[in-house]
């Protein structure tokens, strides 16, 4: 399958319903393949919809409410795996027969106090394990974390460091939630404990946003030369090895066998930094430097936007913002942005390849997806 | 403890209890560590819904097999450190135990806990779960089936036999025992575990004294060793039904309504201290929150199993862990602040579940004003106005119970007086009101209510309302 066009709202705590981020991320992606909303022969739709008491939108069906703003009487899936739908929505479209294939993830996720969307999110956590152990995303993420700095000598500074790139990045990224916004190193360091040893800027930004994106069977200049999605256990505590996800290494050796390439072929790519923690760790299970060498990456530069390999150039989920359904849609949003010369300040150069991972839970749901710039 | 599910054949290891492997059919056998050492801990900051105690620490636990299980304390630990589950010292401890996918291991482990608990292979044993209305499991007004199926279980274990062994308990007054039993999935327990069911209300009854008091109590409850294993719920007369107000339903039906009359809070104490040989191991798979059963009270995630000699000190716990109110007759029974707690913290497990509101009911429009009323008026009242939902009206107030207070009836209008013992109390205050009587057919209490409910100003019963309201119910007999 290859990609016409993309589109997305800006990441924020703007108002307006789901049905008005999709339409506006729709317009964005169908102005900008030039192609006509008639074309679409299928749908496939990422949206946890929230419930979080009062505010939230309580449309589990949103495949109805998509074929109501849209208008379309076409086949509409709406695959879920919460963090991890985006990606999972992209891989469905890829394995489904259709010619254009428009593929939609969207989230208004604040829709009440941080109390009760911690909770809401929560819900993606095991019910007996960790749901009841207060075992919350950073807290997930934390003990993660914390088997990694112990085992592969990785610290809260290279954490810090992650978080402080990707900040430098959202800067320049206007669809981001801290586009101009400044952060200084120091100011992540100091930052309040949230789940120790993550402080509050390891953490990504619950944000509401949309992205789109139209697939079609016909060339164009950007393939989808690998996609791949494996889940592994449902809690990180059940792997033999805390600090290594399976379901990632599963996914990226997929995706490269599929587009015929290495790890060291990637230009730019898109991690699931839904914690600083997890980027780094996702450097060793993608394949970009040997097991726990992640932090030298991150130390020397490797990843930064003017290194060898810039990772997260549109700021990651930690400081564009993570709108759960919407965020792997709006990673590979990014990565076309860069093929195509579109990334204005953040634009780096002479992008072939670029990695999209997108996770659903501590792990468990992992999609990969492999983008080729075709031509010059 | 770690449990894991293994297969006997390949190895394959599963967080989840499953009968078989799906890979080679092998048989599955339980890995329990017991050797666990801290691997991790996190601090958390910040507060969710079911956790709004910050900070506090998840450890991750390692057994000596590797399997890992993360735990919430409010204790600082240290990596490396061994974790050991301290078991009770003193004789009315609490053990409080979360159910990881298995309630036989956590009753187990709740025992294994306390101090000088077991059974005997000959002793003869009384179970006595919570069944009070006819209610699916799922509804959490009745002891958990699995949870007594999980119970006969281990009593197996200890060798107890099973002609030892009576299951008993009566309906609230006014309710058909078997059939609250049968559909609670009771009976069918009992009948898998080849024990017997005994209908409480059916008697006979012996009198049993404690000081002043005489308590009429199931005949067949004294000599036996008495399991009570009620389900824990909110209850918006009493506060709480729970571990001592499960026992009221051993005695006969006068004697529950005179408890209510002579001040529940007392009485239900005395009760329960005259009672010999006792423990009490609680059903919290689900606790239920609200109003209470059949009164939009609600099932509560809970998962836990409390269990302990001291039924009084087990309400305490689980008020404390509901974030509740403790009921009169909890505090007259128990030092709540000398109670001690094994298994887990209770911080760790506190959570706000839904309390009670006194004087609401199922229906918007109608109060009540509860002068200590019995469960039969009680279930009586929850059971009209919960059908009446819907119907619009004007606001009527319930008043029952024999202990109504005059002065709380001053000023208020539109009363409608439930029960007999009500009525004749407001007659002898010389008030006007509306009666329904317990002894009606529930078609004309209906009826009567809800012509109560949808009649603008002073709220009466005509004759013409007593024949058209009889009338409906030979209607309903003959279409029946």
């Amino acid at each position: 399958m290859y990609i016409k066009g993309v589109g997305m709202t800006k990441f924020g705590a703007q108002s307006g319903t789901s049905q008005e981020l999709v339409y506006e991320a729709v317009m964005e992606a169908i102005e900008d393949s030039d192609s006509d909303i008639k074309d679409i022969d299928a749908v496939v739709v990422a949206s946890a919809s929230t419930d979080a008491e009062s505010g939230g939108e309580r449309q589990r069906l949103f495949s109805g409410v998509l074929s109501s703003i849209l208008r379309k009487q076409v086949p509409i899936l709406n695959p879920t795996a919460v963090c991890g739908g985006g990606g999972a929505a992209l891989w469905t479209a890829n394995k489904i027969d259709y010619n254009n294939i428009l593929v939609v993830g969207v989230e208004r996720l604040l829709t009440n106090n941080s109390i009760r969307v911690t909770d809401e999110i929560m819900m993606a956590a095991e019910r007996i394990y960790e749901q009841a152990e207060g075992l919350n995303f950073p807290a997930q993420n934390a003990l993660v974390a914390q088997q990694y700095m112990m085992r592969y000598g990785a610290t809260t500074d290279d954490f810090a460091l992650v978080a402080y790139k990707n900040h430098q990045n959202a800067y320049k990224n206007p669809k981001a939630r801290f586009y101009k916004k400044e952060v200084t190193l120091k100011q992540i360091k100091k930052s309040p404990v949230v789940a120790s040893p993550l402080r509050l800027f390891d953490c990504s930004l619950s944000v509401n946003g949309a992205a789109a994106i139209i697939m079609t069977k016909n060339e164009t200049d950007i393939k989808i030369s690998g996609s791949s999605l494996f889940v592994g256990r449902m809690a990180a505590f059940e792997s033999a090895d805390m600090t290594s996800w399976e379901a990632t290494r599963l996914a990226a050796n997929e995706a490269y066998k599929q587009a015929g390439i290495s790890p060291d072929d990637i230009d730019i790519a898109e991690l699931h930094d839904a914690f600083t923690s997890v980027e780094l760790l996702s450097y060793d299970d993608l394949g970009f430097c040997k097991k726990g060498e992640g932090k030298h990456l991150i130390r020397n530069g490797y990843t930064s936007i003017n290194g060898e390999m810039p990772v997260n150039t549109s700021g990651g989920l930690k400081a564009k913002g993570h709108p759960i359904s919407a965020t792997g849609v709006s990673q590979v949003y990014e990565i076309v942005k860069q093929m195509r010369k579109q990334a204005g300040e953040r634009q780096v150069d002479n992008v072939k390849y670029g990695l999209a991972q997108n996770i659903g839970g501590a792990g468990s749901t992992v999609a990969v997806h492999i983008l080729e710039k075709i031509g010059g | 403890m770690i449990i894991r599910w293994i297969c006997e054949k390949c190895n394959k290891k599963w967080i989840y209890p499953v009968e078989k492997c799906v890979y080679c059919k092998g048989g599955i056998i339980k890995q329990k560590g017991s050797r666990l050492k801290v691997a991790g801990i996190t601090k958390v900051m910040i507060p969710s819904p079911m956790h709004p105690l910050i900070p506090y620490n998840i450890i991750l636990l390692e057994d000596e097999y590797g399997n890992r299980l993360p735990k919430k304390t409010m204790k600082d630990y240290k990596i490396g450190e061994e974790f050991v589950q301290e078991k009770a010292k003193t004789e009315n401890a609490v053990a409080i135990v979360k159910i990881k996918y298995d309630i036989y291991e956590a009753i187990k482990e709740a025992i294994r806990l306390l101090k000088g608990v077991g059974f005997d292979s000959e002793e003869k044993i009384l179970i006595k779960p919570s069944v009070v209305l006819a209610a699916y499991p799922y509804q959490a007004v009745n002891t958990n089936p699995d949870f007594l199926d999980a119970l006969l279980r281990l009593l197996g274990d200890y060798g107890v036999k099973k002609d030892n062994i009576l299951v008993a308990e009566q309906a609230l007054i006014g309710s058909d025992t078997m059939d609250a039993a049968s559909k609670a999935g009771i009976l069918e327990v009992c009948k898998r575990h080849g024990v017997d069911f005994a209908d409480i209300s059916k008697g006979p009854f012996e009198v049993i004294e404690a000081g002043d008091t005489k308590f009429n109590i199931f005949k067949k409850a004294l000599g036996r060793k008495i399991i009570n294993a009620p389900i824990m719920k909110t209850n918006f007369q009493i506060g709480l039904s729970g571990a001592m107000e499960n026992f009221s339903r051993l005695c006969d039906e006068k004697t529950q309504r005179e408890m209510y009359y002579n001040d529940i809070g007392k009485s239900l104490p005395k009760l329960v201290n005259a009672l010999q040989n006792v423990i009490t191991i609680a059903d919290v798979s689900s606790g239920m929150q609200g109003q209470g059963p059949l009164a939009a009270g609600e099932p509560a995630f809970m998962n836990l199993v409390l269990a302990g000699k001291d039924a009084a000190a087990i309400d305490a716990a689980f008020c404390e862990v509901g974030m509740l109110m403790l009921p009169e007759y909890v505090s007259n029974s128990t030092d709540t602040k000398k109670i001690e707690i094994v298994g887990n913290e209770i911080d760790a497990l506190k959570y706000p579940i839904r309390k009670p509101i006194p004087n609401e009911t199922p229906h918007a429009d109608i109060k009540v004003i509860d002068g200590k009323a019995c469960p039969a008026c009680l279930n009586l009242m929850n059971s009209l106005t919960s059908k009446l939902i819907g119907l619009r009206g004007q606001e009527i107030i319930i008043a029952m119970g024999p202990l109504l207070d005059a002065n709380e009836l001053k000023e208020k209008e539109r009363i409608v007086v439930l029960g007999d013992c009500a009525a004749k109390k407001l007659g002898s205050m010389g008030l006007e009101f509306a009666s329904i009587k317990e002894n009606m057919d529930s078609v004309e209490q209906i009826l009567l209510l809800k012509k109560l409910l949808i009649t603008e100003g002073t709220p009466k019963i005509t004759n013409i309302d007593k024949i058209k309201s009889k009338m409906q119910k030979l209607l309903s007999k003959v279409m029946k």
